[in-house]
């Protein structure tokens, strides 16, 4: 059997490494580098022992001090090696100062050395953990760009690789921008396979998300640069005609002049859903393309349906061990398709999606339990769905309040945007909600000192309060308390004052006792209410808080008697009634909202009615709904109507 | 047994790009927003003998922008009912926007349509437009009445197997001022002219009240 040969053991060559770097000349060297070189390449194992035998620090060392070509290139292959396909070669290579030796390799005389460089960096800048480039430094940009003018391709890809990796922000976009680096990338398109990639995946980082700069890279040429990546979604290779798509969708949404005809943006998502059926990172990239080309695009979810879109990723399901990334890709563009249309969401209401959504919100990834949550967030936009129940049984509710605690924000506030919609629920009991926790879990939420959690909270506090039966009521303001819902009333926040105005009105709503809660703790809700009512400036509130004002006035005689006390203020006091402001806004939502409490304040008779109407009359009121017959708000000038019918009523029984 | 309905593959006379521009939204009226609840009654009179049951309608849902209503619908005293049957329906405005007069589909031709608008005193003054041009230059932003087709879409109580069938649909007219709804239940194998008539009623509170919910 053959045995390794005295002397080439990574032990053995890594002692050699060291004796011919103290002196045994560079021809010894160059004999070691290249046994060493040759040993790793494609061996994961033997990389792994030389990182161990700290053989990178030697062979680092050995290229910032050669001076033999054949010597830099040997240790630059090497170093290369070590930094292929194995992330903590790539750190070592990084620790022991490769790369800033390794650019200076590139601006050497000899034309092999500059190429082994560049291949060696290549390997490094295809990591994650590779140094990012500071693009800002003149000198550094004026070298990027002679590299991308090399004539040299290994040299050209480096360089567009270095973009790819390390452009991340407006700035350094707008730079490589201004230096050029846009123009020449487009020029060598045209160029080899893996050029084109390379390029393309610069391309896609410098006009991310950058309109100014996603429009100029469409007018270069007059459109030519444009016109070349539209081709390349035809392309042979796979990799290139995801990343040509990529390009594409940041240019339309860079500008909505450019690529956003709806026969190209069709033909991409059908590319890219062909994609999702490539192993690796060309299937696993291709659904967070998707996912960003039909982002709030509603003609696109319409022809997503006609061309069967939602089918074809559900059999990707069907047939293929989806990886967690892959997964993560999907499910974010389910959550998109539905966001919108209903008849996405009944495409996407099967057995095994809802299956694979159960799973997914008990996935050790916590992007993925995020993503299914988004998820069921759009799928509960669906009255529909709701109504049936399909999303609000044991079997979501209870993880999806199992994630209320994780330990992941994003995955809290994900969980929290499909709770509040699935706890509309419409059935009145909510048990589910309240055996399981849920309640309890918002009301902490509801406290939180993150304001976003607390809106979120709150909302689901509200839309678990619609329609729901006294049980259910008295459970949830039982957790909540008096004294915290007053305090959310008078929240910082606009939209959590009205979330919680709303939670309250929805309190009252067919539940006449739950004015006691109202007026409980020396009217602790009521008098928070009628303060924002007084100083408000937001119309929203001022509506919440008349819709509020008006179920309490379709309560008891003493209910309506207190309303009256708030919007009829004492003799003394010459300030006009809030009420009458309103009345007066050119808000017609608010006007009608006003009008609804005098209608509710005059309904039917009672034993204090006629007072009530006096005092309304007195107040200037009456005379004030009296100018709004003729409200230009069809919807006012009918409750205008009905409230002037109550009131004149009573006017012409009386003796 | 439920018929089954068969989706008309003609085109749909949803209006196109055009008519959003020039068509503003039916209004808002508080009389039928998310909540409300209406009660009255369903004529399914036969030759045979005349009969009417109790119906309950709550609205669950509406957006107005895309013409969608929805809620459900509880049949009272249905006949072999041991309880009342409440079904699950979607509602599509007539808004020159996102739906017209002409149904285009579930088995309603124009002809269906005009005769069953027609029943409705509200549609008179405009049935010679409709005829005219499908009602393309009407705006109804402004008009005290809401056209609305009503379909209801599944049991929620009962199984399919329950002797009763959803394979119709309600050509329906709303009325803005008092809340009251008057529909006329079209399904080629069900007595023409099924006539329902409901009010909006505060279920028995001393005014009306509100309750809403806000999707994320």
């Amino acid at each position: 059997m053959p045995s390794t040969a005295a002397g080439s053991r990574p032990e053995d060559l890594t002692a050699r490494l060291d004796r011919a770097a103290a002196g045994e000349g560079e021809e010894a060297l160059l004999t070691v580098l290249r046994e060493v070189k040759n040993q790793i390449i494609g061996n994961k194992t033997k990389k792994l022992v030389y990182l161990h035998l700290g053989a990178v620090p030697r062979i680092v060392a050995a290229l910032a001090s050669a001076r033999d070509p054949a010597v830099i290139v040997q240790a630059a292959a090497a170093i290369g090696s070590f930094a292929c396909g194995v992330e903590d070669g790539v750190r070592a290579v990084i620790d022991a100062g490769a790369v800033p030796c390794l650019i200076a390799v590139l601006s050497h005389a000899n034309d092999k050395v500059v190429d082994a460089g560049a291949r060696s960096l290549r390997m490094i800048f295809q990591s994650k953990l590779a140094p990012k480039y500071d693009f800002l430094k003149d000198k550094n940009m004026k070298f990027l760009i002679s590299l991308l003018n090399s004539d040299n391709d290994n040299v050209i890809e480096l360089a567009a690789s270095i973009v790819a990796h390390s452009c991340e922000i407006n700035a350094e976009q707008k730079a490589l921008c201004d230096a050029g680096a846009l123009q020449r990338l487009a020029n060598l398109l045209e160029g080899s396979s893996n050029q084109k990639d390379a390029c393309l995946d610069s391309i896609a980082a410098i006009i991310r998300k950058n309109s100014e700069v996603g429009m100029h890279f469409a007018s270069i040429g007059t459109g030519k640069a444009l016109n070349s990546i539209v081709k390349l979604l035809k392309d042979r290779n796979p990799r290139t005609r995801l990343l040509a798509c990529v390009c594409a969708i940041s240019i339309g949404h860079a500008s909505p002049y450019y690529v956003q005809d709806l026969q190209t943006r069709t033909k991409m998502m059908l590319i890219l859903v062909e994609l999702l059926e490539e192993s690796g990172r060309v299937g696993d990239d291709a659904p967070f393309a998707l996912s960003e080309l039909i982002l709030d695009d509603e003609e696109l979810h319409k022809q997503a349906i006609s061309v069967n879109v939602v089918e074809n990723i559900c059999d990707c399901l069907h047939k293929y061990l989806i990886q967690p990334r892959r997964l993560h890709g999907i499910l974010l563009v389910f959550a998109e398709l539905c966001s919108r249309l209903e008849e996405c969401r009944c495409l996407l209401m099967s057995q095994q999606v809802l299956d694979t959504l159960v799973n997914a919100l008990k996935h050790d990834c916590p992007d993925i339990r995020a993503a299914a949550c988004t998820c069921i967030r759009s799928l509960s936009r669906s009255v529909k769905n709701l109504s049936a129940g399909h999303l609000s049984s044991e079997r979501f509710v209870v993880p999806l309040v199992h994630l209320l605690h994780d330990t992941s924000i994003s995955v809290q506030v994900a969980a929290l945007g499909a709770i509040c919609n699935v706890a509309v629920d419409f059935a009145a009991k909510k048990s589910v909600f309240i055996q399981s926790g849920c309640v309890k879990q918002l009301v902490q939420l509801s406290k939180s000192m993150d304001s976003r959690l607390r809106l979120k909270a709150i909302s689901a506090l509200r839309n678990l309060m619609f329609l729901a039966d006294t049980f259910a009521k008295e459970s949830i303001i039982r957790e909540l308390t008096i004294s915290t819902l007053a305090s959310l009333i008078c929240d910082s926040e606009t939209d959590i004052q009205h979330q919680a105005l709303a939670l309250v009105t929805n309190l009252v709503d067919g539940y006449v006792d739950a004015a006691e809660h109202i007026f409980a703790d020396d009217g602790l809700i009521i008098n928070a209410v009628v303060r924002q009512l007084h100083s408000a400036s937001s119309a929203e509130i001022c509506i919440q808080g008349m819709l509020l004002l008006s179920n309490i006035a379709a309560g008891v005689e003493s209910h309506k008697e207190a309303v009256m006390s708030y919007l009829v203020s004492s003799r003394d006091d010459k300030s006009i009634p809030f009420i009458i402001r309103f009345l007066q806004n050119k808000d017609s939502l608010l006007r009608t909202a006003a009008v609804w409490c005098i209608i509710n304040l005059t309904y039917q008779d009672g034993p204090d009615l006629s007072t009530r109407i006096a005092r309304l009359r007195g107040a200037g009121i009456v005379s004030q709904i009296k100018t709004m017959i003729n409200d230009p708000c069809l919807d006012t000038k009918y409750r205008v109507r009905t409230a002037l019918e109550q009131c004149m009523t009573f006017e012409d029984n009386i003796p | 047994m439920p018929v089954r309905v068969v989706e008309n593959s003609a085109p749909s006379q949803v209006s196109g790009e055009d008519a959003s521009h020039q068509h503003a939204l039916p209004p808002a009226c508080s009389l039928l927003c998310v909540g409300r609840a209406f009660s009255g009654t369903q004529n399914v009179s036969s030759f045979q003998k005349d009969e009417a049951w109790r119906v309950n309608v709550r609205i669950q849902g509406c957006d107005l922008g895309h013409g969608y209503l929805c809620g459900t619908m509880e049949a009272l005293n249905v006949p072999l009912a041991d309880t009342p049957v409440v079904t699950f329906w979607e509602g599509e405005i007539v808004d020159m926007k996102n739906y017209t007069f002409y149904t285009g589909k579930w088995e309603a031709t124009p002809e269906n349509d005009i005769k069953h608008w027609s029943k409705f005193p509200a549609f008179s003054s405009l049935s010679s437009q409709v005829e005219a041009d499908g009602g393309k230059s009407l705006d109804l932003s402004n008009y005290p009445y809401i056209f609305m087709r009503w379909k209801e879409q599944y049991f929620v109580n009962v199984g399919t197997d329950c002797g009763l069938t959803i394979a119709g649909f309600y050509y329906v007219c709303f009325s803005c001022s008092d809340g009251s709804v008057n529909g006329f239940y079209y399904d080629p194998n069900s007595s023409p002219f099924q006539k329902l008539e409901l009010k909006s009623t505060n279920e028995g509170r001393l005014g009306f009240t509100f309750s809403s919910y806000q999707l994320q």
